[in-house]
């Protein structure tokens, strides 16, 4: 189907380019000279010397919470690992002795893996997790690094960050 | 032969038929956690209730033989409202620990809760929760969580009807009630793994799964147990390239929809100890190698020997697909007449599914061969006499290991071994050429009865191994021989021609 391109309707004082960039270039000194002379209202900020507030509910890196005896509330149930749409969690299961003080939890994770790298911040894993093991609520960014694998961030490193409060545990215990 | 009306369909079936055998034919699956089709009607869930015309009461399904002129319902509002009752009673003292249950995504108490319930429990505290033991190990394979259990006693009946070995029993009463092993019993006979397989709920699972992987990460493909003569249909669950168990598949004129406890583990001849490369020299100077280098040094080691000192060791463990390329190698690129047969050791064997023989194709390689071969034992009294010398040989066992058999391989001055693992054919061999595990390459076995079945390919072979009619062409061609086929499909052409035919109702998936 052919189209009707319209021409722009415009005269000749905007057809010559001219003034009009010289107006625009008015805009961008007016600003520059009153925030260097005068007051200043800028809406950059100095990163990181300067921070903004985030809202509380940031979507940081990733954090597994701690029961209160310090082991990890996640039960390697993989639900997270099944929720997350950039297949980044990497868990392996282990089963605890019969003997161990936490015998009656039966499974836990002996290995867990999240790829910073290729998370896309979406929240789902949170979502998904049935015993609030595994929260976004940390408040930071992935750290810059010089080589990819550092930002596998490895079970024990996810298990000691804090959320932005300072506690390891979930803002979620179990109703008795 | 009685007819009756299933929610408006007509159907006729033998006498005696159960309602809910009966709705199955039709397609119509009825809810139900303590009937099984193998297995003596026991009707104590009551997830199977009906409605009856003329009939006041909700009736059992699994119970209740078809009658003449019966008219049954079974998605009516009366009916629905039991299940729903049915589903909230049986997860009433639950303990609803999905996320560390290995049933999880295949449990009929999630299934069905999702189906019919999707209430909240009116009992959600959890000291009024009846507690009972968990993770109790009821034998080498088999772990019992009596919290999760529905005491449906499908596993009780399994024990006494199907394996013949009444080791679970019933014990306490009510609420308290829960399946025990007999004292001074394990639950150790022969099939103890299908005893969690007709489990409905997380209550019995395998030890050896145990943790292993979540059953929703899994892909299933149908294939043929390679533990034994008897070749049972099986589903292996598999995700990337990793073999995870053997599941039976309903083959109601062979396996009946079970599998023995070696079946089930058998996916571990996938996994384990496998060859991923082509490697060159025994012992101490085993070497990885290319696939030049090793098809080089392998048609250099048997082209130099005469034809009359050459031989061919055909694989029970096998395909027959892979046998035939054999044999066509052996015979004319080697000019080989004499031939062998490997494969794992005889082991136990009973009246339900188990056969001595270890092997899934023994069989087959008979028919491929078109003579019978000899055995293993008389290349070792040849080796080690000196009067063979080079052989080429399929698979990784050799039943008759010991000293003397090694040594007698050892003696072989060319030893060529096309293997998916490693074994004691591979490790006394000059050459080792990597080749599909049985979930790697389509193929068919005949099993003892004689029936050949085909399976097809799982995943794609591990590492750089390559399929074994492929291997042996490009073989050949090292040798100046152009061999009739280059695939596995090329292969299979040439097979079926030489098959019996399967027989009616059994055979292949
Ligand atoms: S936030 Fe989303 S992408 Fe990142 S780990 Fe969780 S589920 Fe995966
Ligand atoms: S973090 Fe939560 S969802 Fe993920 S495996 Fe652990 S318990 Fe399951
Ligand atoms: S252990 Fe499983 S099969 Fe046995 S009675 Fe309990 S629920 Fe049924
Ligand atoms: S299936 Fe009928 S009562 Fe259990």
């Amino acid at each position: 189907m052919p189209y009707v391109v319209r021409r722009p309707d415009r005269n000749l004082w905007e057809q010559s380019y001219v003034p009009e960039t010289v107006r625009g270039l008015a805009v961008t000194l007016r600003h520059f000279f009153r925030n260097v002379l005068g007051r200043r209202d800028t809406v950059t900020l100095l990163y990181p010397e300067q921070r903004r507030p985030y809202p509380p509910r940031f979507r940081g890196v990733h954090r597994l919470t701690q029961r209160d005896d310090g082991a990890p509330r996640c039960t390697a149930c993989m639900c997270c690992q099944t929720a997350c749409p950039a297949e980044c969690i990497h868990i392996v299961a282990g089963e605890y002795p019969a003997d161990h003080p936490l015998a009656h939890v039966e499974k836990y994770p002996a290995e867990f893996w999240i790829d910073e790298l290729r998370c896309v911040s979406c929240g789902l894993c949170v979502e998904a997790c049935p015993c609030d093991a595994i929260r976004m609520d940390t408040g930071l960014h992935p750290r810059p690094v010089e080589a990819r694998p550092h930002l596998m961030y490895e079970r024990n490193l996810l298990l000691s960050i804090s959320d932005t409060a300072g506690s390891v545990f979930t803002a979620n215990p179990r109703k008795k | 032969m009685p007819k009756l009306t299933i929610d408006g369909r007509e159907i006729e079936v033998a006498a005696g038929t159960t309602v809910i055998a009966a709705a199955r034919d039709l397609g119509i699956e009825i809810p139900h956690f303590c009937w099984h089709p193998e297995l003596s009607v026991a009707a104590n869930c009551r997830m199977c209730l009906v409605e009856i015309e003329k009939q006041p009461k909700l009736q059992p399904s699994c119970q209740l033989p078809a009658a003449d002129g019966m008219v049954v319902h079974t998605d009516t509002p009366r009916v629905r409202e039991a299940r729903r009752a049915m589903m909230e009673y049986l997860l009433l003292n639950h303990p609803v620990d999905c996320p560390i249950c290995d049933q999880a995504g295949e449990c009929k108490l999630q299934d069905y809760y999702q189906l019919y319930d999707l209430k909240a429990s009116r009992l959600w505290s959890e000291e009024g929760k009846v507690r009972k033991r968990k993770r109790t190990v009821f034998g080498p394979h088999v772990v019992y969580d009596a919290e999760r259990c529905v005491m449906c006693t499908r596993c009780v009946r399994f024990c006494a009807e199907i394996a013949k070995d009444p080791v679970l029993i019933e014990v306490h009463r009510g609420d308290h009630s829960e399946i025990a092993v007999a004292p001074g019993r394990t639950l150790d006979h022969a099939y103890s793994l299908m005893t969690a397989h007709v489990c409905p709920v997380g209550a019995l699972t395998s030890r050896d799964f145990r943790f292993q992987c979540r059953v929703w990460f899994l892909s299933s493909t149908p294939t043929i147990c390679p533990g034994c003569a008897t070749g049972c249909n099986a589903l292996l669950d598999h995700r990337r390239g990793e073999a995870f168990r053997l599941r039976p598949r309903d083959n109601p004129a062979l396996n009946r929809g079970w599998l023995c406890d070696d079946g089930v583990l058998a996916f571990r001849l996938h996994n384990d100890h496998r060859l991923t490369t082509p490697e060159l020299g025994r012992g101490e100077e085993a070497r990885p190698a290319s696939w030049d280098e090793a098809l080089a040094e392998a048609a250099a080691l048997l082209g130099k020997l005469p034809k009359a000192q050459r031989a061919a060791v055909l694989s029970a463990e096998h395909s027959c697909e892979e046998n035939w390329a054999l044999c066509v190698f052996a015979r004319e690129a080697l000019g080989v007449e004499r031939f062998f047969v490997a494969g794992r050791a005889a082991g136990e064997a009973d009246e339900l599914l188990r056969h001595a023989d270890k092997n899934p194709n023994r069989a087959g390689v008979r028919l491929m061969l078109g003579a019978e071969p000899e055995p293993l034992e008389k290349l070792v009294e040849e080796a080690t006499a000196g009067s063979l010398r080079g052989v080429v040989a399929l698979g990784a066992a050799a039943a008759t290991t010991g000293p003397a058999a090694a040594t007698g391989l050892l003696r072989l001055e060319a030893l060529v071994s096309l293997a998916p693992r490693r074994g004691p054919l591979p490790e006394a061999a000059h050459v080792r050429l990597p080749c599909p595990s049985f979930a790697e390459a389509a193929g068919t076995y005949v099993n003892a009865r004689g029936q050949p079945q085909e399976f097809p390919r799982a995943m794609p072979p591990r590492g750089e191994a390559l399929e074994v009619p492929e291997l042996l062409a490009r073989l050949a061609r090292r040798l100046d021989l152009t061999l009739p086929f280059r695939s596995t499909a090329d292969v299979r052409a040439a097979v079926m021609p030489r098959l019996p035919q399967p027989a009616a109702g059994g055979g292949a998936p």
